[in-house]
């Protein structure tokens, strides 16, 4: 999966709101759509997890491998996995 | 240019900018006190006031996920799996400079939807879910609740934030999983199985009815299930999470298998001990994520002091994801986790914190006394708790957010009051809080001052000093009357006078019960109050007295829709006494179709939804093994009947009692006609605005309403110590109060009411066509229970106290009486000393509620012309504090018409 990444990709930004965030390192509120710097620290997201198996047909939507339904769970790209005990960056 | 009403009201002698006692300088007048927080404080503030209300999914995808395992599972045990796993996944967020962390969700104002409640509302429009929603009743809330179009409120969508409910923001791409966790809750939540089984109601299409045309607000089983209460800090303040872990454990061994004389919920404690494992476990995880959270920035910071703040953070949340408060930091940090993980349980507003000042002295005794902390830095924590609590969002309906609370939350700080012996239970951080409150000025927590005769002339001042900042509190709130209400109430569960006395106020100002619990701290005992009764929040809510009466005139009929709502009464109504006996039929038969059809929701939502969280922290929930479904707690008659309108209905009965009966200058049926005719004027719709100001008479009129509109403008009006109006107000309290405990709660205890508009006088205003008092189509009641309308008041303000005072408040939950004052009436200490001995008035006078809008209403009008000017300004609407820009307009229109007390 290709994305290209941002401020809200990072694991330096804190997200003040759906817009904007805060930079750990900076110590500086930043859009979270800017582009990211070269204090870039990847932020666990499920869309960079070994477990996520995107869903051709539907944008934005996928199963988490790891879920231990059947069917599988869903999942969805930009979650934050920073507390998921399944995550396996790819 | 058509005559506004403006226009007609000066020319009936009772402008819309009435000023009563003098005039108001020609200049605009600022408020007197100015003060402001710590550098760390204002910084963050800074931030705050450029946030936009923010919602994920996270919380409900890990709840969503966990509950879909288990559908084999005991109820309440699969709710805590699901608690659990969504707490354990939360991601924690510490923004630089906090010194109090943790929050809702991942953002400074964050929430998220719970379609476990109601899934409906999240749904586009054109999705066939939403298509469904809209044929319920509450659809017609939202229609008419508009939200102020600035501050934090993500009102339109942009960009790639999409707008839900006309309030929150969520990222568009996160819009697919929204839907995808609602429609996993399509048939399973409290709404759609409450909606199911409400309908084999008798009478149902009558409640339909009711929430079609607005005559009832909202449905509280699955919108606010929780809330107007007083939360309880005791256990995890003397237990700590690993011991109540082990209490917990010990407990469900020793209940295992048993029924101990209970044959039907006695084994029932087994799971309920299981369930509140689950729920601690999860709680404990939060804050170990937390903790890790400020280690990883600890170990990143490269700045000295900050770096230490991260350490001690990580610290405190550390021992406190396994241990119990040992100083004033952490028993801090510890409430404010707590209440925050009992609002992401669920749908919550007016989850107040209580006496907190009094719940933290032990800590904050000890640690000045050793030396460990100063009052300064207990100072910036309480300007930094402000914060905290104000960047709380509940996430519901824009009926529900918008049309009821105007974004606000109610998480009320009371303070004052009596202690367990009954001596005066003001301490010094009492005070302090106070100060904060003037420090940072901001919505939450709003202050309720409980007061009683005991409490110190200098604390009573230091209110007046707050107020004068035109923050809108303190409230101020009599402490003898609620308790009188409380042992009425609550005697039957085993009330006693000393237990009263913990009382505070829940939500905006709900009398709530409370209790008094041991403390030990370094081998002292302290006795804290704090809650120990079910929500206030729950009943029947919202009831518009005005359009009740609207179709008591057109014999069951709403005139805005057009829909028989109630059948025919079929009467001539050719006395006032037969008038107001049908309203009283009409009344009754509204709130005894929505109490039965409010117990259904609330049953679905006991059974499926319970609070396992805040049952675990109420007491008698832990001793007992039973959680608020089985009535844990210790008080659980709180079911009540809240009314909007009360003015405005006071008012056109006068008219109508004084024009129509007495007088006999117009027919019933005249009146009627001018009324249907909106006296003349362009409807609200035409004028694109349900503002009072903006109402327009039509181009094309004839006049022939001006005389009879006149004369409605002149009869009889409540706030004038005219006894016409004020026995109408006395018959109606005489009746509503008595007749409430004639409808019995699921829990099988008898009603109350509770007298509070909150912001429904404009949304339910918006949906009423004009009134007998003259009051025109569409605009918005009188605000509170007890505030004049707006320019009605016209004898002075004690005129206005004796009015509504003319009936026994203790038989009511609570009443509400808001005026607004210009900054000039009450400036130096003598001005102070002069409002004191005002509120003092009204509460000798028996009055349980008054507060203050300081405010010169030239500031109000350049604020509502130039909103980008006055982001901090707040004004107190109903029974709290709002920022002016998040607050509807015709609300707003109401405070600018409001009579201006220059003098008093």
């Amino acid at each position: 999966m290709t994305t290209k990444l941002s401020c809200r990709d990072c694991h330096n930004f804190a997200p003040i709101d759906v817009v904007k965030g805060m930079c750990h390192v900076t110590k500086t509120i930043l859009l979270g759509d800017a582009e990211q710097c070269s204090d870039f620290d990847l932020m666990p997201k499920c869309k960079h997890c070994t477990q996520f198996k995107a869903d051709t047909k539907t944008v934005e939507m996928g199963i988490c491998q790891a879920s231990t339904m059947e069917p599988k769970f869903f999942a969805f790209p930009d979650m934050v996995s920073v507390t998921c005990e399944s995550y396996q960056q790819n | 240019m058509p005559k506004t009403l403006k226009d007609v009201l000066a020319e009936a002698g009772t402008p819309m900018d009435f000023e009563s006692g003098g005039h108001s300088p020609k200049e605009m007048v600022d408020r007197e006190v100015k003060r402001e927080p710590h550098p760390r404080v204002a910084k963050l503030k800074e931030i705050f006031m450029d946030t936009l209300s923010s919602a994920n999914n996270e919380f409900p995808y890990w709840y969503t996920r966990e509950y879909a395992l288990h559908d084999t599972e005991i109820p309440v045990v699969r709710r805590a799996m699901s608690l659990k796993s969504a707490f354990a996944h939360s991601t924690p967020v510490i923004y630089p400079g906090e010194l109090l962390v943790t929050h809702k969700a991942a953002f400074f104002r964050g929430s998220f939807p719970m379609p476990w409640l109601s899934e409906g509302y999240y749904m586009a429009k054109e999705d066939e879910l939403y298509l469904e929603a809209l044929k319920h009743g509450s659809a017609s809330a939202d229609e008419h609740s508009k939200f102020g179009q600035g501050g934090g409120n993500v009102t339109k969508s942009f960009g790639k934030v999409i707008s839900i409910a006309g309030k929150f923001g969520m990222r568009q791409e996160e819009i697919p999983a929204l839907l995808r966790l609602a429609k996993a809750w399509v048939g399973k939540s409290v709404d759609d199985l409450g909606h199911k089984y409400e309908q084999m109601v008798p009478g149902y299409e009558v409640k339909e009815a009711l929430m079609r045309n607005l005559i009832c607000m909202f449905d509280s089983g699955y919108t606010l299930p929780q809330g107007r209460e007083v939360i309880n800090y005791y256990y995890p303040l003397e237990y700590g999470i690993d011991g109540l872990l082990d209490m917990a454990k010990e407990l469900k061994s020793k209940v295992a298998g048993r029924a101990d004389g209970d044959g039907i919920k006695g084994t029932n404690r087994l799971f309920n001990y299981e369930a509140i494992i689950l729920s601690l476990e999860g709680l404990k995880t939060w804050f170990e994520n937390y903790a890790k959270e400020a280690r990883r920035l600890e170990a990143m910071e490269k700045e000295v002091i900050q770096k230490e703040e991260y350490a001690q953070t990580a610290a405190r949340l550390e021992w406190l994801s396994h241990g119990k408060p040992r100083t004033f930091r952490e028993a801090f940090q510890m409430i404010l986790t707590v209440h925050l993980a009992v609002l992401n349980e669920d749908a919550i507003s007016g989850m107040s914190p209580g006496r907190i000042a009094q719940v933290l002295h032990p800590y904050f005794e000890q640690d000045i006394a050793n030396g460990t902390i100063t009052e300064d830095e207990v100072m910036e924590l309480l300007e930094l708790y402000r914060l905290s609590i104000s960047s709380i969002d509940c996430f519901a309906s824009t009926g529900v957010v918008g049309g009821v609370l105007s974004g606000n939350t109610f998480n009320t700080v009371s303070i004052g009051g009596l202690n367990k012996s009954g001596g005066h239970a003001v301490n010094r951080l009492e005070y302090m809080l106070l100060e904060a409150g003037l420090n940072n000025p901001m919505p939450q927590p709003t202050l309720a001052l409980l007061y009683d005769e005991k409490l110190p002339e200098d604390f009573l001042l230091l209110a007046m000093e707050c107020i004068k900042t035109g923050v809108g509190y303190p409230a101020f709130m009599n402490g003898q009357n609620a308790m009188t209400f409380l042992m009425n109430q609550y005697g039957p569960e085993g009330m006693t006078s000393e237990e009263a006395r913990a009382w505070a106020i829940g939500g905006c100002l709900e009398t709530s019960p409370c209790c008094w619990k041991p403390l030990h701290l370094n081998g002292k005992e302290y006795f804290i109050p704090g809650g120990a009764g079910q929500p206030t929040s729950v009943g029947v809510h919202f009831l518009a007295m005005p359009k009740i009466l609207e179709t008591v005139l057109w014999n069951g009929v709403d005139q805005r829709t057009g829909e028989q709502v109630f059948a025919p009464h079929n009467r001539s109504l050719s006395t006032y006494d037969e008038l107001f006996d049908q309203f009283k039929l009409y009344w009754q038969e509204t709130v005894h179709v929505l109490a039965l059809t409010n117990n259904v929701q609330h049953d679905i939502w006991r059974k499926n939804n319970m609070a396992v969280i805040t049952s675990m922290l109420k007491p008698d929930c832990l001793d007992k093994g039973h959680l608020i479904d089985e009535k844990g707690y210790r008080y659980n008659a709180t079911f009540n009947i809240e009314t909007a309108g009360t003015i405005t209905c006071v008012n056109s009965l006068a008219a109508i009692k004084q024009l129509v009966y007495e007088d006999r200058t117009v027919s019933l049926d005249e009146l009627k006609t001018a009324v249907k005719d909106n006296f003349g004027f362009k409807t609200a719709k035409e004028v694109d605005s349900f503002s009072l100001s903006d109402q327009q008479q039509r181009e094309d009129g004839t006049g022939k309403w001006d005389k009879l509109h006149f004369m409605c403008l002149q009869a009889p009006k409540y706030g004038n110590d005219d006894s016409f109006a004020d026995e109408i107000l006395l018959d109606w309290e005489n009746f509503l109060c008595p007749d409430s405990k004639n409808y019995e709660s699921l829990y099988a205890h008898p009603m109350y009411p509770c007298q509070i508009s909150v912001s429904t006088h404009g949304a339910m205003g918006s949906a009423t066509i004009a009134s007998g008092d003259g009051r025109l189509a569409g605009t918005t009641y009188a605000d509170a229970s007890l505030s004049a309308f707006p320019g009605t008041d016209r004898n002075g303000v004690y005129a206005l106290l004796n009015s509504a005072t003319v009936w026994d408040h203790t038989q009511s939950q609570n009443s509400q009486l808001n005026i607004k004052i210009h900054p000039s009436a009450i400036q130096g200490p003598s001005g102070s000393r002069k409002l004191l001995d005002l509120i003092q008035a009204y509460m000798r006078k028996g009055g349980f509620h008054i507060q203050f809008n300081v405010v010169d209403t030239k500031v109000l009008k350049d604020a509502q012309a130039n909103p980008q000017n006055y982001r901090d300004l707040m004004v107190r609407v109903a029974g709290f504090t709002q920022y002016w820009v998040e607050i509807g307009k015709p609300v707003q229109d109401e405070l600018i018409a409001r009579t201006e007390y220059e003098g008093i």
